[in-house]
């Protein structure tokens, strides 16, 4: 492997571990208050009905695949194919960033207020923790709008790198549909 | 991502891109030196603040006093009792020994001692410090604010740190700063990693790396995997404080549905622990070589040091529980910590041992970057076995929250880490800026801090064992404690005395740099890389990339024939 592609790669690892570690913490906090509770969701709540998050998910796995679609073509030396998968991908993003307003101001309107205990902490809290690392990506998208134009070396590894980084988001939010909404 | 891949990048003209928004390594490593070192001076003179109140309760500061708290008559009242050593803790963890010990010499000396031109990512590495300074500049400003800065101690555990306990924005600009502060140290820390990975000059194996780089290695390593724990934490604090979550709210604070406190222990410590050898690790690499550089002789069972290093890396991530033994925790959980904490003497003995190895028998040289190592081993020896003492529930149990552990944790991270990172700056200071230090000065310097150090901390040992607990801002309206004011007071003059003697390595340090005579290529002789070129280095550091053949510790050999009694790493290893 190129020297390049090696320092590339190693800095993305770590820095997907580092996101990883974040996340982590967050996910172990949940799982002991959930353990700690007799009830779940606390008495006074339910639970948050599936259909927006369900809908969010596919959201961003579709997105997932056309970011994926756009490294390959990308690869293939495709710049036009990877900018329309690419414009396809960041759409899917915003889209998804949308939905998450919806799920907040659903949860508004049904009674479950940031400050109404850790039942709302959480899915408020990680939903945000959550966005803002997705509206990071979508900055990361926005950047390759810019820089994508041709097929360089240099091109194929920040296509990579952001597409890595874009799955990264998509895994983490399918670990919170099954851990916070689904059980 | 713009990356250097070690070519030859065009020397910065503009004074802006020169000194300020540099790309270069050794600049920003200064930059981070100069940092450091201010912040080190206001943690320093936020110690003295404490210590005094500790000793003379209701007596006015000297000189200062009245200008900084104007309303108490020149008095430290509680409050700011509280922010100070709340202050102090954050600012020396992060704000000073971080800097140093990480920013400094982690890119000073990564690049020039593995033969590589720059980082593997320059502009990464600016943006490291720039996110460090706007995190400086947060920590500053919350100093200001109408209800002051935080209170809620370094480790600011909820309740404390939560609305109920401190009230006023300080709290919330300390999470900010925490938070700014990890995104740069995670930033250093993929660049440390990739550039020890994939910059290595050809020929240099992992164990011909000095062992100064093995310890900032294993430290960045560390931090990319350990800060973002702790900004897991801030972050659910901050919602906390700001936007009305629970996550650590309990009881009558939180409303409906309970919240943790705990829980943030928990996350702190799984940070906080590893951070402790975070902080030591650039210390340790450091004294590992200098003590085989001054004695002359090969690092004794330098490989062995290296993995030992590795192992306490490793462990550390397991023990952080020793820290809660009195937060109620199962026996189960305690004993575990505590046989987990234990085995960590192991390796530590392990490279103690080599240390003692490694001076041994050699014709030491006693100069000030030595006299600092050889002080970071005793320092060090005396933290280390304090620990133990600590990682016994049973002890513990009493010892908590004790000035023992203050003084256990000075001895292991202040004192050694203080030293070690004088010894570095003695040691690199001609490398860096191409001027010798007063020797004279130095040596000064290093007992003027060595002596009153241990009477502070050794001090602090004393007064915890006898039973004084700490962050408290009288201890003496308890009647048991009053006994212990003749060692209070000891131990602030100590402080005090060795506050003094730091403004002798200020003066050193500034007039070196100007008038300083002019410092040769090697002048310690020894056999790194960076001693090859000359002082300072030019821009891009090698104008070929060194071809290394032998390990970092080629001293004494017998075999030698240069008329010199050390070989660079260039050099084929001399055989008999
Ligand atoms: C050699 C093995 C070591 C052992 C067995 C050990 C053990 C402990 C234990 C059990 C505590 C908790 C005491 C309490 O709060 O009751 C503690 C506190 C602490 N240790 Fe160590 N330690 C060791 C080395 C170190 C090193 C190398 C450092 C730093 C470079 C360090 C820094 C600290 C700090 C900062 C605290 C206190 C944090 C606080 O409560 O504010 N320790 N240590
Ligand atoms: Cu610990």
């Amino acid at each position: 492997m190129k020297r390049a592609d090696l320092q590339s790669n190693l800095a993305m690892t770590v820095t997907l571990i580092m996101g990883a570690m974040l996340f982590t913490t967050l996910f172990m906090g949940y799982a002991i208050y959930r353990s700690a509770s007799t009830y779940w969701p606390p008495m006074g709540f339910a639970k948050v009905a599936l259909g927006l998050p369900t809908f969010s998910t596919f959201l961003i796995l579709v997105s997932s695949l056309f970011c994926y679609l756009a490294r390959v073509a990308t690869q293939a030396r495709k710049v036009e194919k990877a900018r329309l998968y690419l414009h396809l991908t960041l759409i899917l993003g915003l889209a998804f960033m949308l939905t998450q307003g919806f799920l907040w101001s659903h949860l508004k309107a049904t009674g479950v207020y940031v400050s109404s205990g850790i039942f709302a902490s959480i899915l408020y809290g990680f939903t945000w923790i959550h966005a803002a690392h997705v509206i990071l990506g979508l900055g990361t998208l926005l950047y390759l709008e810019i820089v994508l134009k041709n097929t360089s070396d240099s091109t194929i590894r920040k296509v990579i790198n952001v597409e890595k980084f874009w799955h990264f988001l998509g895994i983490i939010w399918l670990i919170m549909y099954f851990t916070i909404f689904v059980l | 991502m713009s990356g250097g891949y070690n070519e030859i990048h065009p020397e910065p003209t503009t004074f802006i891109s020169k000194y300020l928004i540099s790309f270069d390594h050794k600049v920003i490593a200064k930059q981070f030196l100069w940092y450091g070192i201010f912040f080190l001076g206001l943690g320093g003179l936020m110690a003295l603040l404490i210590r005094w109140t500790l000793a003379y309760p209701g007596v006015p500061f000297p000189v200062l006093g009245n200008l900084l708290f104007p309303d108490s008559a020149g008095i430290v009242p509680p409050d700011s009792y509280a922010m100070l050593f709340t202050m102090h803790g954050t600012i020396m963890i992060f704000y000073a020994i971080t800097p140093i010990l990480i920013g400094a010499f982690g890119n000073y000396c990564i690049p020039l001692m593995i033969g590589a031109r720059d980082m593997a990512f320059p502009m990464l590495n600016m943006l490291s410090f720039w996110f460090a300074f706007l995190s400086g500049v947060v920590l500053i400003t919350s100093l200001f604010l109408p209800l002051g800065a935080a209170s809620g101690a370094w480790t600011s555990y909820p309740t404390l740190s939560t609305m109920i306990g401190s009230p006023g924005a300080g709290q919330t600009f300390w999470c900010v700063a925490i938070f700014l502060f990890g995104i740069s140290s995670t930033m250093g820390a993929v660049n440390y990693v990739t550039t020890v990975i994939t910059l290595r000059a050809p020929g240099m194996g992992y164990f011909d790396m000095p062992l100064t780089i093995w310890g900032l290695w294993l430290t960045a390593i560390l931090n990319a995997i350990f800060v973002p724990v702790l900004g897991a934490g801030v972050i659910l604090l901050t919602l906390d404080r700001v936007l009305g979550t629970t996550f650590f709210l309990a009881g009558a604070s939180a409303t409906s549905g309970s919240g943790d406190p705990v829980l943030f222990q928990h996350v702190f410590w799984i940070f906080g622990h590893p951070e402790v050898y975070i902080l030591i690790l650039p210390a340790w690499g450091i004294v590992s070589d200098l003590l085989s550089f001054f004695s002359r002789k090969p690092a004794f069972g330098a490989k062995s040091t290296a993995l030992a290093m590795t192992a306490v890396t490793v462990l550390s991530t397991l023990v952080y529980g020793h820290h809660m033994f009195t937060t109620q925790m199962s026996p189960l959980l305690t004993q575990s910590f505590m046989t987990l904490t234990m085995t960590i003497s192991i390796p530590s003995a392990i490279f103690f041992a080599n240390w003692l190895g490694t001076i041994w028998k050699g014709s030491i040289r006693f100069d000030s970057p030595m006299l600092f190592s050889l002080g970071v081993v005793f320092v060090f020896g005396l933290g280390g076995l304090t620990g133990l003492h600590l990682g016994t529930v049973t002890t513990d149990l009493y010892l908590h929250d004790t000035y023992f552990v203050v003084g256990h944790f000075h001895y292991t991270m202040a004192a050694s880490v203080l030293l070690g990172g004088f010894a570095g700056i003695y040691f690199w200071f001609p490398k860096m800026f191409g001027k010798m230090m007063n020797e004279k000065l130095a040596k000064l310097h290093f007992w003027g801090t060595m002596i009153p150090l241990n009477g502070v901390f050794f001090g602090m040992l004393m007064i915890g064992y006898g039973g004084m607990h700490r962050r408290i801002y009288n201890p003496f309206v308890y009647d048991s404690l009053k006994r212990l004011i003749p060692i209070n007071e000891f131990v602030t003059i100590s402080a005090i005395l060795m506050g003094l003697f730091q403004i002798v390595f200020v003066i050193n340090f500034l007039w070196s740099l100007k008038k300083g005579p002019k410092a040769p290529n090697n002048p310690w002789e020894v056999g790194t890389l960076e001693w090859t070129i000359p002082s300072p280095p030019v821009h891009h550091n090698y104008d070929e990339i060194p071809v290394v053949k032998c390990g970092p510790h080629e001293l004494g050999n017998p075999n030698l024939k240069t008329g010199r009694d050390f070989q660079y790493q260039t050099e084929e290893l001399v055989q008999g």
